[in-house]
């Protein structure tokens, strides 16, 4: 009769806490309720939402956390108007864009940008004009080599490393194949470093990289066959992804390899998009915590989400990632005068963030002054089950060389991990 | 030969206005080159000048396919490809040598140059459909060898590519900001246009005159054609070329994705339908090509929604056009001078 009244005791906190977690109302920048109608501070974003893949969702979540702080306050009083344009994956139109927010509309910062082209390609624009860059969808080497870009996203070398690290860790991984992209800094370098990685080890690795317009996987798969490789690492968009695993379920090659993949699969629709057949057996490394917890920041996310958010905008991890950058971008503004927030007083706020922690994150976010940035660098593992993911692993640092200069500069800030 | 051959290379008749006014009249790209170059900087703000500026480059390779299409009848599907030829050696020559950019800008055009002479060497034989699925293939083949090498990005090695973040291209000492490199590339169209003039008004444009006309013709009077199809390959080549050094330093990198065979096909369609036989068609190709796309997307519309006005603009040309927009454009005007004294 105890334990059963325990029982129901704690399955009532259970569904009260989990309820009052649900229905919790957003909490974003002063709070206060009332509607900020001061000289908006103008913030722009670049993403690459037309193209292979939709990169779009980080700065949908931004612009639902400030549409969230606009309703509440504000930058002390003033609204933030959040720029956001398309570079449809072009590197001509991305120049332009960025040129247009930087120049033309004069935003004191990007945030949430999420691309595959614009780091690039702007990187030099972004240093020129001193405007940092908080992106959240990172995806090439410039984002994470460059002094005035930030991603809270940690791209696909860590991802790629990490997933290869658990495998030769867990699976028994010998040789590790990596499916990338030919985008240079895409593919060559995150599949190169997990090649490095197997290598320090005194394990394997090889690349197969893909043209991002490439439509018929096939070719690639028998290419993955020929590479000999124990483990196939799948470090791809997660559409080609999906491509790709279907051209694999086609020949039925599943059982001949242990599969991992980069973050992009952690997608609550990949499940339900690939079927029944990866069940169990495709491990995701993923960047930022699962979507389903249930700490402070994964509750106030969803929330925002579900109140400032469209109905259609995904709850992805560059979701998470995008309202992180734009939680911390409004945090860092909040300490400023508001009646002197331009761009170089903004890029010093931002280079003065330390030590930021969230539940969405295994480590603190920083950005520093550093030539270099990529504040987080620990990842987890889940696994498809269902229609939904398991959490297989914890968090665990990515071990790689690659990560030095990084890890020199976080002692230099007095930053632990 | 001379006398013979000035009707068919579409010369303006000397006669038909003053001296003063012909010579005038020839210059007129580069008086209009240059006005903008003055101009523009000033009256748009920076999104436009980057546009503007991708518009000027693209004008020149407009302006080469022209060229092939308008002086021997041939069609290229591979210019856009002979940009990525001559932007990957200006970006190899900038990186390995730190050369100054204009060192870098030729080595670029003449390698395209030589690489076009290569692709002339099927149109010695071929014309039509055939030709162009030749250089159609040589852009595939491009495409296909541009992904594995890559573009340089500062890398050592033949290629000049390794695994890291990017070191951009420097820009003409003279030319570091958007506004001056949008001036700087006007001039080197400028230039590029004056160079397809004083060909055609040379003896290289009366050979190809002949050769558009009839090969068996221009042989019996004594055209080398050979030397004069390699001649015109080379040179569009050429402009091509220094076309994607110019691409280069406006982006100070390449991606291997902006050159696939398909862009090929579209300038060349947006050439036809821009007009090559008048020197503003190909800024009429260059302005839809890049200017229309950028308007809708500034619009906040898909950019790619500028294929379905390409689409329409391409069955407007093929059925009421020949002579393309530039060339509507022009016996409009013809027609309203006429109608002026009169009224």
């Amino acid at each position: 009769m105890k334990r059963t009244s325990l029982f129901f005791a704690a399955s009532t906190a259970i569904v009260v806490l989990g309820g009052s977690s649900a229905m919790a109302a957003p909490q974003c920048g002063l709070n206060n309720g009332q509607k900020a109608t001061g000289e908006p501070i103008k913030v722009g974003a670049v993403v690459g939402q037309t193209g292979p893949d939709d990169f779009s969702s980080s700065a949908d979540a931004a612009r639902a956390y400030f549409n969230c702080v606009n309703e509440n306050g504000g930058i002390n009083g003033r609204p933030i108007e959040y720029l956001v344009e398309d570079d449809q994956w072009n590197p001509e139109v991305a120049g332009q864009v960025a040129t247009k927010l930087v120049k033309d509309e004069g935003v004191v910062a990007l945030v949430a940008s999420g691309s595959f082209v614009e780091m690039a390609v702007n990187a030099k624009l972004y240093a020129d004009e001193d405007v940092m860059a908080m992106a959240s969808a990172c995806a090439v080497a410039e984002c994470f080599e460059s002094k005035n870009i930030v991603s809270t996203n940690q791209g696909p070398l860590p991802s790629s490393v990490g997933a290869a690290q658990w495998a030769a860790a867990n699976l028994g991984s010998k040789n590790v194949v990596c499916i990338g992209l030919t985008i240079p800094s895409v593919g060559p370098y995150s599949c190169g470093w997990t090649e490095k990685y197997m290598q320090s080890k005194g394990l394997s690795g090889s690349s197969i990289l893909l043209d991002p317009g490439a439509a018929d996987m096939n070719a690639s798969v028998l290419e993955t066959v020929a590479s000999g490789a124990d483990t196939v690492l799948v470090n791809l968009p997660a559409g080609m992804a999906a491509a790709y695993l279907k051209a694999v379920e086609e020949q039925n090659l599943r059982d001949n390899f242990k599969w991992i993949s980069s973050t992009p699969l952690y997608d609550t629709e990949v499940p339900a998009m690939l079927g029944t057949y990866w069940d169990g057996v495709m491990n995701i490394n993923i960047e930022l915590t699962p979507i389903d917890r249930t700490g402070p920041d994964a509750t106030n996310w969803r929330a925002v989400m579900d109140k400032y958010a469209r109905p259609q905008d995904p709850r992805d991890t560059f979701s998470q990632s995008g309202y992180l950058s734009a939680r911390f971008f409004t945090d860092a503004l909040l300490k400023l005068d508001p009646a002197n927030i331009d761009r170089k007083v903004v890029s010093e706020a931002i280079r003065a963030i330390k030590n930021e922690t969230s539940d969405l994150l295994c480590g603190p976010y920083y950005v520093g002054n550093a030539d270099r940035h990529m504040p987080n660098h620990a990842n987890m593992m889940v696994q498809i089950a269902g229609s939904g993911f398991t959490v297989i692993s914890g968090c665990a640092d990515v071990d790689s060389a690659y990560l030095d200069p990084v890890r020199a500069a976080e002692r230099d800030l007095g930053i632990t991990n | 030969m001379q006398a013979a051959t000035k009707h068919l290379s579409g010369a303006v008749e000397p006669d038909a206005v003053s001296s003063t006014g012909f010579v005038l009249g020839r210059y007129v790209p580069q008086l209009f080159f240059t006005c903008a170059a003055i101009l523009l900087p000033f009256l748009v703000n920076a999104l436009w000048l980057k546009v503007l500026t991708a518009v000027a480059i693209y004008a020149l390779t407009a302006a080469s396919i022209a060229l092939l299409y308008r002086r021997l009848g041939l069609v290229s599907l591979a210019q856009v490809a002979l940009m990525g030829c001559g932007g990957w050696v200006a970006l190899r020559f900038a990186h390995a040598f730190g050369l100054p950019f204009e060192v870098n800008l030729m080595a670029g055009g003449i390698f395209a140059g030589l690489i076009g002479m290569i692709l002339a060497y099927p149109a010695l034989r071929m014309r039509g459909l055939y030709l162009a699925l030749i250089t159609l293939m040589a852009a595939g083949g491009f495409g296909i060898l541009i992904n594995v090498i890559q573009f340089p990005n500062g890398g050592g090695g033949l290629t000049g590519f390794e695994v890291r973040a990017i070191t951009y291209m420097p820009r003409p000492v003279i030319a570091i900001s958007d506004a001056a490199y949008f001036s700087y590339c006007m001039v080197v169209i400028a230039f590029g246009f004056l160079l397809i003039d004083v060909h055609e008004r040379g003896r290289a444009g009366r050979g190809w005159a002949l050769i558009r006309k009839s090969e068996a013709s221009a042989m019996a009077a004594g055209v080398n054609v050979t030397l004069y199809k390699v001649w015109g390959f080379a040179l569009s080549g050429f402009l091509a070329g220094v076309a994607g050094a110019l691409l280069a330093g406006n982006l100070q990198l390449l991606d291997a994705r902006s050159f696939p065979p398909a862009e090929s096909v579209m300038i060349f369609a947006l050439t036809v339908v821009g007009g090559a036989w008048h020197w503003y068609g190909a800024v009429i190709a260059a302005l839809l090509y890049r200017l229309v796309p950028a308007f809708l997307n500034d619009l906040g519309l898909d950019g790619n929604a500028a294929y379905i006005i390409f689409g329409l603009a391409l069955i407007h040309a093929l059925i009421t056009a020949p002579k393309g927009l530039a060339g509507q454009l022009s016996d409009g005007l013809k027609r309203l001078a006429r109608r002026g004294p009169n009224a």
